[in-house]
């Protein structure tokens, strides 16, 4: 029998199509800190460069296709402490720029469902692995226990330092604990992420309010240096009359009050007010609090809405309703109880800066409707006061107050963002620390790069559709008001979704100098990949500006696959007759300088 | 001088027809091209359902033929018929089609229409669900609906009655779940949820109110709709009647102020200067309410269009909204034109 009648018909293509991999035997593995690698890997893996941690997003996702699930937990917790809890709650801006959902490529991947599934699915015996340096005997203060905090306590213990936390409420995780409703986030996963960053020796102490039962000279007096991390705890007002009155809750007080256990009056008729994370959240535990009738309503339109589209779908599923294009103009009460409210229509206007609208009244278009109650949940800011009145100039990058040694981190530096941003800016404070107490530079990120022979998947993976996450029925989010509403991937189901990313972190390149330009791969190609170009420019930063292209010939001077449009399918490698195509793996890192 | 101007429409229903006429009427040079992810030519929705019953042929449903396009009053205009809308690059003064071609206008009339709305809590069951929305649905369903005996219908709203009707015309047998939520787009009282099934009751005898879908399981030879009330129903085909959602995903993000759908002022503008928009994928500004509205019904897509073309000529004209103030609604009277007024307190509460 020959070798190869061991093989089925299918199984020999599927082998020869792969033949390559026999002589991929040495790896070539190449660190770069230039600009131009920055922005190549920026422009080629939209998910990572959205996501304010720059999680390995493609390199995680690979590794639960693998079903690796323990690996794809480490990767994601390279970036981020708290990966069970953001696999549930992240605002998700990878997502929105995921390659998978631009137009024509169908949905985005479900970046989020399975970052919670290497959480989920991890095997028990999984073990966390920490890269510790050796004592440094530095002293940091931490104020605040929530993502920004924890984050920095975290990066700051691994560095050597000795961290003590110090956290106003009885409970450690800030907006975590007291914000976000328990059937979006489980308090027991997030107390054991929690210990796992504590773990490394950091000291907790809650029921201790700075500015209150400790003041901060006490503490950068006890300390190397101290980090404000307090968060945004002022609510903003309405600024309309009626404020005063019972039934009219503050979002951030009633969510605190029902995770605390408490069931604030709501009434059958909510109005809720505010359109981010916290509006959401009311809403949906006003429908378990009884409420029959519930409403967000708007200034903008619901494209300005700060919230992903999960909690959109699952506020609808709860018969939840959206009104756009109106504010409150008055709260309207009976002997000091709220009745309804009056609202004025709005429109959009242009602006100049970022989001580039706002929303303007239209005169006279006030119209009442009847409430129970109201809860505004309009954001909130942080509050400097409690703690100092004499931090000074605050420069918002390199996380410093204008006092020294004092740093800042998270919402309270930020304004109000999202858990990912917190964390991400945590990390960033945390190096800014350790260079300040050490004098030196120890951790540095940079750009691996390795040689990769092949797409790793068949282009038919391109065709599967988003696999939907599994969530309780109406029943049960009523009867226990704390029911995890989403239970999460199955182990076939996270593999399933796995095969879907593109791996946009393979970076496809065509060789100038072996390219005879026959333009097999641009007759192949199924997208707009493969260019002719007359130019590369360089922007200022360093990076390479988009190709500038041309279709005369007498003027190209390389056929040039754009990373940004190039969905990974492999075509072009398999057409190509010259093997000039080549594939590397890209990836950012952290090293030991 | 013969014009360079380049009218794209998108959308082959009543709303994008109109414009194009008013368009090839007012300015004889201009190039117009009107583009629809539909492979029929334009044709009536409101007859679909007397097609489905063999009533009318598939000709006599046609508003337009191919030729129309070539002569008389819709005389020289491009139809591209099967070609999706991606994108629109409002900087550029482009539309990006689904096969990567790229046209260039010098004004754009957006006339997409709406889709069948699906209910978030029906999503895991929707490849489950029938919609009559489209030729193209009514094809994929017609023979299906003559074999089939037994029908669940829910929500409610103008079509789903309609096709109720139909259903009832050709003997077969029926369920209804009524959501008063759901009748798109108003909100039922008590008071008109009781006339309607007093109404309705000519038409089918098993009406549901008060109750949801729980959940639904495929068989071998049908379904099984299961309610929150414990109530088990065994059927050929599920059909769901939850009002339109306008079809506005490939606008979204590119510069243009979208909610509901395409934002526009009272003379059919969006934010951009050459572009408008109109029927039912339109939210439009109505000052005498002064508040925003998505349209219903054959009447205002088709005035809508006309002022559209008109206002991208030049033109500064008022829409204002046709037909009949109010709607019969299996003999209630509900205030109609426009789409979710949460002005009137009655039907919030
Ligand atoms: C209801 C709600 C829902 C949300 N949902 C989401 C979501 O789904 N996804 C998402 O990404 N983001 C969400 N967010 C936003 C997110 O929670 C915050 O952006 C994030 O927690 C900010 O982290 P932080 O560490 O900067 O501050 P915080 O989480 O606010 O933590 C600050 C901590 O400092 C403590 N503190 C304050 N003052 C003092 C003091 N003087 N002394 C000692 N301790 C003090 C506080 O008690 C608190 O524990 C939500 C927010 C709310 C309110
Ligand atoms: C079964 C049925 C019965 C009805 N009965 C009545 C009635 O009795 N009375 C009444 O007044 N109204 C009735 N209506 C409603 C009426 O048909 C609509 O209000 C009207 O068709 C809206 O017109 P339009 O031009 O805005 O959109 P449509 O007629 O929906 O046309 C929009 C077109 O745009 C196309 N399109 C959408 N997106 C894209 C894209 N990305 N690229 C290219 N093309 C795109 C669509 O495929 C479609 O061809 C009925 C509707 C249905 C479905
Ligand atoms: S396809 Fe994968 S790697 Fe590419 S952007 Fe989406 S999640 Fe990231
Ligand atoms: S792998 Fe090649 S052919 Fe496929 S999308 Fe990328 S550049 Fe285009």
């Amino acid at each position: 029998m020959k070798k190869n009648d061991l093989y089925s018909k299918e199984e020999k293509r599927f082998r020869d199509k792969n033949k390559i991999y026999a002589t991929q035997s040495v790896k070539q593995i190449a660190y770069s800190t230039d600009n131009r690698d920055f922005g190549q890997v920026a422009r080629s893996i939209p998910c990572q460069d959205a996501c304010p941690a720059k999680t390995n997003i493609p390199g995680y996702i690979r590794c639960v296709y693998e079903k690796r699930y323990g690996r794809a937990y480490e990767l994601n917790r390279v970036a981020n402490v708290l990966p069970g809890v953001l696999g549930r709650i992240c605002s998700r801006p990878c997502e929105s720029a995921c390659r998978h959902g631009e137009p024509e490529n169908g949905v985005s991947v479900g970046i989020c469902h399975l970052k919670r599934s290497c959480a989920d699915l991890k095997p028990a015996s999984h073990k966390i692995i920490e890269g510790l340096y050796s004592p440094t005997n530095k002293h940091v203060a931490v104020i605040g226990s929530g993502p920004a905090g924890l984050a920095t306590a975290h990066d700051l213990a691994i560095l050597g330092h000795k961290v003590t936390i110090y956290e106003a409420e009885d409970k450690p995780g800030g907006m975590m604990m007291y914000g976000i409703p328990e059937f979006r986030l489980p308090r027991d996963l997030l107390l054991l992420e929690i210990k796992n960053i504590v773990r490394l020796g950091i000291e907790m102490k809650t029921g201790q309010m700075i500015g209150r039962d400790i003041t901060l000279d006490e503490l950068k007096n006890d300390h190397d240096a101290v980090v404000i991390a307090t968060g945004c705890v002022s609510p903003r007002m309405l600024g309309v009359p009626g404020e005063d009155l019972v039934n009219l809750h503050n979002g951030l007080e009633f969510m605190r009050s029902v995770n605390q256990g408490g069931k604030p009056f709501v009434g059958k008729k909510v109005v809720v007010i505010g359109a981010g994370f916290t509006a959401v959240d009311c809403a949906r535990s006003a429908i378990r609090l009884g409420a029959a009738d519930v409403s967000i309503n708007i200034r903008k339109t619901i494209e300005y809405m700060r919230i992903d589209e999960t909690e959109k779908h699952e506020a609808q599923f709860e018969g939840i309703k959206t009104y756009s294009l109106i504010q409150p103009s008055k709260i309207m009460g009976e002997n000091g109880i709220v009745t309804g409210i009056e609202f004025i229509r709005t429109r959009l206007e242009k602006t100049q800066r970022p989001p580039y609208r706002k929303s303007v009244p239209i005169e006279n278009s006030q119209f009442v409707i009847k409430a129970n109650s109201v809860i505004a949940a309009l954001g909130q800011t942080p509050d400097s006061q409690v703690i100092s009145n004499e931090l000074g100039s605050i420069d918002k990058n390199e996380h410093k107050s204008g006092i020294d040694g004092v740093f800042l981190a998270g919402d309270f530096v930020t304004g109000s963002s999202d858990v990912i941003s917190a964390v991400a800016g945590g990390k960033k404070c945390a190096r800014a620390i350790d260079e300040y107490m050490t004098g030196e530079i120890r951790k540095q990120t940079v750009v691996r790069l390795e040689n990769h022979k092949t797409t790793d998947r068949p282009r038919a993976f391109d065709f599967i559709g988003k696999i939907v996450m599994n969530t309780v029925e109406m029943d049960a989010r009523l009867t226990d008001a704390d029911t995890e509403v989403e239970t999460g991937y199955k182990d076939d189901q996270a593999h399933e979704e796995a095969k879907r990313c593109y791996l946009c972190n393979l970076k496809y390149e065509i060789d100038p100098l072996a390219c005879i330009y026959c333009s097999a791969c641009i007759d192949v190609a199924p997208k707009d990949c493969i260019k002719m170009i007359k130019d590369v420019p360089v922007a200022t930063d360093g990076t390479f500006g988009p190709y500038v292209e041309t279709n005369q010939w007498n003027n190209v001077v390389s056929i040039a696959i754009d990373n940004a449009n190039c969905i990974r399918c492999g075509n072009c490698l398999a057409v190509c007759p010259m093997d000039c195509i080549s594939v590397t793996k890209t990836e950012l890192i952290e090293i030991d300088t | 001088m013969p014009s360079n101007d380049h009218y794209v429409i998108i959308g082959n229903g009543p709303a994008g027809n109109h414009a194009a006429s008013v368009l090839r009427n007012k300015d004889k040079d201009a190039k117009i091209t009107i583009i629809s992810d539909e492979c029929t030519p334009y044709y009536y929705k409101p007859k679909l359902t007397g097609f489905i019953q063999g009533k009318i042929s598939a000709r006599e449903l046609m508003v337009n033929g191919p030729d129309d396009y070539t002569n008389g009053y819709y005389k020289n205009i491009r139809i591209r018929l099967g070609q999706t809308i991606e994108r629109i690059d409002p900087d550029f003064n482009a539309v990006f089609l689904n096969h990567m071609e790229k046209i260039q206008y010098t004004g754009l009339i957006i006339a997409s229409g709406g889709q069948a709305r699906v209910l978030p809590s029906m999503i895991p069951y929707a490849e489950h669900l029938s919609f009559i929305a489209s030729y193209s649905d009514v094809m994929d369903i017609k023979d299906r609906i003559d074999k089939a005996e037994e029908f669940f219908i829910f929500g409610g709203d103008l079509v789903g009655f309609k096709f109720l009707r139909m259903l009832n015309a050709m003997g077969k047998k029926t369920s209804v779940l009524i959501y008063p939520n759901a009748f798109w787009p108003y909100n039922l009282t008590d008071d008109m949820l009781e006339k309607i099934i007093k109404s309705l009751s000519g038409l089918t005898s098993d009406i549901i109110v008060k109750d949801d879908i729980k959940k639904i399981e495929k068989n071998e030879s049908g379904f099984r709709v299961f309610t929150q009330k414990g109530v088990v129903k065994t059927t050929d085909l599920i059909f769901s009647f939850n009002g339109m959602a306008p079809n506005i995903d490939f606008a979204v993000g590119c510069g243009l102020d979208t909610d509901h759908g395409i934002l526009v002022d009272e003379y059919l503008k969006t934010n951009i200067d050459n572009i408008y928009a109109c029927g039912s994928c339109a939210q439009v500004y109505n000052p005498s309410i002064k508040s925003y509205c998505v349209s219903i019904g054959w009447p205002n897509a088709m005035v809508q269009g006309e002022v559209c073309a008109l206002n991208l000529l030049g033109e500064k004209k008022v829409v204002e909204s046709v037909g009949r103030k109010y709607f019969d609604l299996e003999g209630v009277r509900i205030k109609t034109t426009w789409w979710d007024d949460i002005n009137d307190d009655s039907l919030r509460m």
